[in-house]
């Protein structure tokens, strides 16, 4: 970088023809923070320590060698730590590595959750029962009953229509997928949630998921 | 009734000499009517300009026939007697030269003519005067017709001194003697007394045959009168009263008596008639104005009266006499005539012949597109990840050769496949020269053992043959058949088999308690 402008100056000084634009390759991590390295860590819940043990090969492996991120399990302190190498090339490898592990942490599948590091417009969206409707008891139960479905399959017809993924941990609900199709897909929830029947849901999904389609 | 055929003139006498009641019943006084118009008519007869008929003709005749004739007569005459009335009037002193003629003539032809007062009804005389105006025209001033042509002609005579102010419309005698004559009937004094009731009882007996509406013939003499009226007459008629046609309080008692009070007080009224002033008689009839109104304020109002009615407030059925007004909102029902059905008929049959019939066009459906593919909600937990998802999804924008098959495309080649196998059966059986397919022989690659070697263990082995003699039996010693024993061998094995049995039963004695029917013995 030095050699470049020592070069412009005397470019400047002889009166010559300007030279061209210089092009400069875009900063990797190491070079945007100044060599510092970056940490991400991730806390994992109890309930998931056993899941990542099984998966724990799933997850490194794209992480490390497609991501370039260091991936490590601190077992002390029940967290999985991400780092950036010197030869990571782009800062938001890392995040997106920490995204992932995060969406397994919160239930999601290793295949679903791949998805993140694959594609950039994918988020996360939580939110709880309590915030749509106040339900105690056992009308929470049922509530939480009616969003899955008899087998799951009101999930999973709302999944593949809208081309998300739902996660429902007791009274936590999780989409991942795209901004439009997680809005979708929490309307039909919120739609069960406070009270309407599956059927009416499916129709709406119907019409909705035709659209979406379409524009698509 | 005797048909008696009267002369003229007696005929005439015995109409006036006949009581007024009389005239009201039919009788044979009719006859004597008939008598009488015939003969006056046959009188004027010469008169008429235009005479049609030589004689009234009254054998046969309707009422209104034998009036229709009279009336024929008199419409002729009567501009003649007017311009004779007159001159009358222009000049008195031909009446007098006439007065004198016609005593001559009188006295030739009938006496009793002349003596003729006007008692049978002021109409009557009248007519009597104009009938027989061209040859007796002393009548006008001999008989008692209207005081006031005798009054005019008398004062015409006299005073000749308001010549300046009078003219041939206003005569201030004649206003003067108007006014009285009101004042004399708004308060019942006798106005020339005699002739004030004579000409009452005159009206009253004109009145009274004027309200009876009878066939009888004594109508023709009415109406002969009222034809052959003058400028006298017409005035007269126009000063007509109520008290003309339906009689005074005093005499028309039994006709009309609404309210008792109002008679009595009439009565009384007309009792104290002559003792009370002027002033102190209208001042009574305005006291009882004013009571009857007071009265009438005081009393409860007649129903229409009084605002908001409910049908309980108002008699029943009242409303059906009372005449209604409001307004209907609605169109009347169209009044169906015949006119109007055959306008429509008329319509009907036009629009048939032209086959003009207003149906109803179906509306064109829309060209319709093709179905969309209705994308079935999947119920089951998708297989693929949500990364393979959109990579799918991102193939097939990208790349569509390269887009793996969905589920419709599936379903679709297995369908197809389907439908060519049942091709090619059908065709085996309906061509004539059938060919079939090439056999296409497909190179799949197959897990096969690239050899097959010949096994040392025997194809076909049966169960039986598989078993060792030992495994099938086991027993020791030499085994004999039953019919083999011999009688001591037979012996030894029933008692072996006698032990037997006592050692079990002495090591279970509690069981034999318990079943014996199940020992064998």
């Amino acid at each position: 970088m030095a050699e470049s402008i020592q070069m412009e100056i005397q470019s400047v000084t002889e009166p010559e023809p300007l030279p061209c634009k210089p092009i400069f390759k875009p900063l990797k991590a190491h070079e945007m923070s100044d060599g510092k390295v970056q940490f991400r860590k991730v806390a994992v819940p109890p309930n998931r320590y056993s899941p990542l043990k099984k998966a724990w090969l799933d997850i490194y492996t794209p992480v490390f060698d497609q991501m370039n991120i260091d991936i490590r399990m601190n077992l002390k302190s029940r967290k999985v730590e991400l780092k950036t190498r010197a030869d990571t090339p782009d800062v938001s490898n890392l995040q997106k590595s920490a995204d992932f592990v995060h969406a397994f942490m919160l239930g999601f599948d290793i295949p679903d959750a791949i998805s993140l590091l694959r594609m950039d417009e994918l988020y996360v969206e939580s939110f709880e029962i309590k915030d749509v409707k106040t339900l105690k008891g056992k009308h929470l139960s049922r509530a939480i009953g009616r969003l899955s479905g008899k087998g799951g399959k009101t999930k999973f017809a709302i999944e593949n229509s809208t081309k998300t993924r739902i996660v429902i941990a007791d009274t936590r609900i999780h989409i991942l997928g795209a901004f439009s199709n997680s809005k979708v897909a929490r309307a039909s929830l919120c739609g069960l949630i406070m009270g309407s029947p599956a059927g009416k849901v499916y129709s709406k999904l119907r019409a909705v998921s035709s659209r979406l389609a379409e524009r698509c | 009734m005797a048909t008696v055929k009267y002369s003229g003139i007696e005929a005439l006498e015995k109409l006036k000499s006949t009581e007024p009641p009389v005239f009201l019943a039919p009788s044979s006084i009719s006859e004597v009517a008939r008598a009488v118009s015939q003969y006056l008519f046959t009188k004027l007869k010469p008169h008429d300009p235009k005479s049609q008929l030589d004689q009234l003709w009254v054998d046969g005749f309707d009422t209104e026939q034998i009036w229709q004739q009279i009336d024929m007569q008199s419409q002729h005459l009567l501009p003649s007697l007017r311009q004779e009335v007159n001159r009358f009037v222009k000049n008195p002193e031909e009446i007098r030269k006439l007065a004198n003629l016609a005593l001559k003539v009188s006295h030739e032809d009938d006496v009793d003519e002349m003596d003729m007062d006007g008692f049978d009804s002021d109409e009557d005389n009248e007519l009597e005067a104009s009938e027989s105006e061209g040859e007796e025209e002393e009548d006008d001033e001999e008989e008692e017709e209207e005081e006031d042509d005798d009054g005019e002609e008398e004062e015409e005579e006299e005073d000749g001194d308001n010549e300046g102010i009078e003219d041939k419309f206003f005569k201030i005698k004649e206003l003067e003697e108007f006014l009285e004559e009101g004042e004399a009937q708004e308060y019942g004094t006798d106005y020339k007394n005699k002739k004030g009731v004579a000409k009452r009882k005159n009206q009253n007996l004109s009145d009274d045959e004027d309200e009876e509406d009878d066939e009888d013939e004594d109508e023709d003499d009415e109406f002969d009168a009222f034809a052959g009226g003058d400028d006298e007459e017409a005035d007269k008629l126009g000063r007509a009263r109520y008290d003309d046609f339906f009689g005074g309080k005093k005499k028309e008692t039994n006709m009309k008596l609404k309210d008792l009070s109002e008679d009595e007080e009439a009565e009384r009224e007309n009792q104290g008639n002559e003792k009370l002033s002027t002033h102190e008689r209208a001042r009574l009839k305005l006291q009882s104005k004013i009571e009857q109104m007071e009265k009438a304020n005081l009393d409860p109002k007649h129903w229409t009266m009084q605002g908001e009615i409910t049908a309980a407030k108002r008699p029943m059925n009242s409303a059906l006499e009372v005449d209604l007004d409001f307004e209907h909102n609605a169109r009347p029902a169209p009044v169906i005539t015949e006119e109007v059905t055959a306008s429509l008929e008329d319509l009907i049959k036009s629009r048939i012949i032209e086959a003009r019939f207003d149906d109803v066009q179906r509306a064109p459906s829309l060209p319709t597109k093709g179905k969309r593919e209705a994308k079935e909600l999947d119920d089951s937990k998708s297989k693929k990840g949500l990364a393979e998802v959109y990579e799918a999804e991102y193939v097939q924008k990208a790349n569509p050769a390269f887009a793996p098959t969905t589920l419709s495309d599936e379903l679709k080649k297995e369908a197809s496949m389907l439908f060519k196998k049942l091709c090619l059966k059908l065709d085996a059986l309906s061509h004539f020269h059938f060919t079939p397919k090439p056999v296409i022989e497909e190179m799949s690659i197959q897990n096969v053992p690239a050899i097959a070697m010949e096994e040392v263990a025997p194809v076909a082995v049966s169960d039986a043959a598989m078993l060792a003699p030992e495994e099938i039996f086991s027993g020791k010693g030499d085994i004999k058949d039953e019919s083999e024993l011999t009688q001591e061998e037979r012996k030894r094995r029933r008692a072996k088999k006698k032990r037997k049995f006592k050692a079990e039963s002495a090591n279970e004695p509690a069981k034999k308690a318990r079943d014996t029917s199940t020992e064998n013995p």
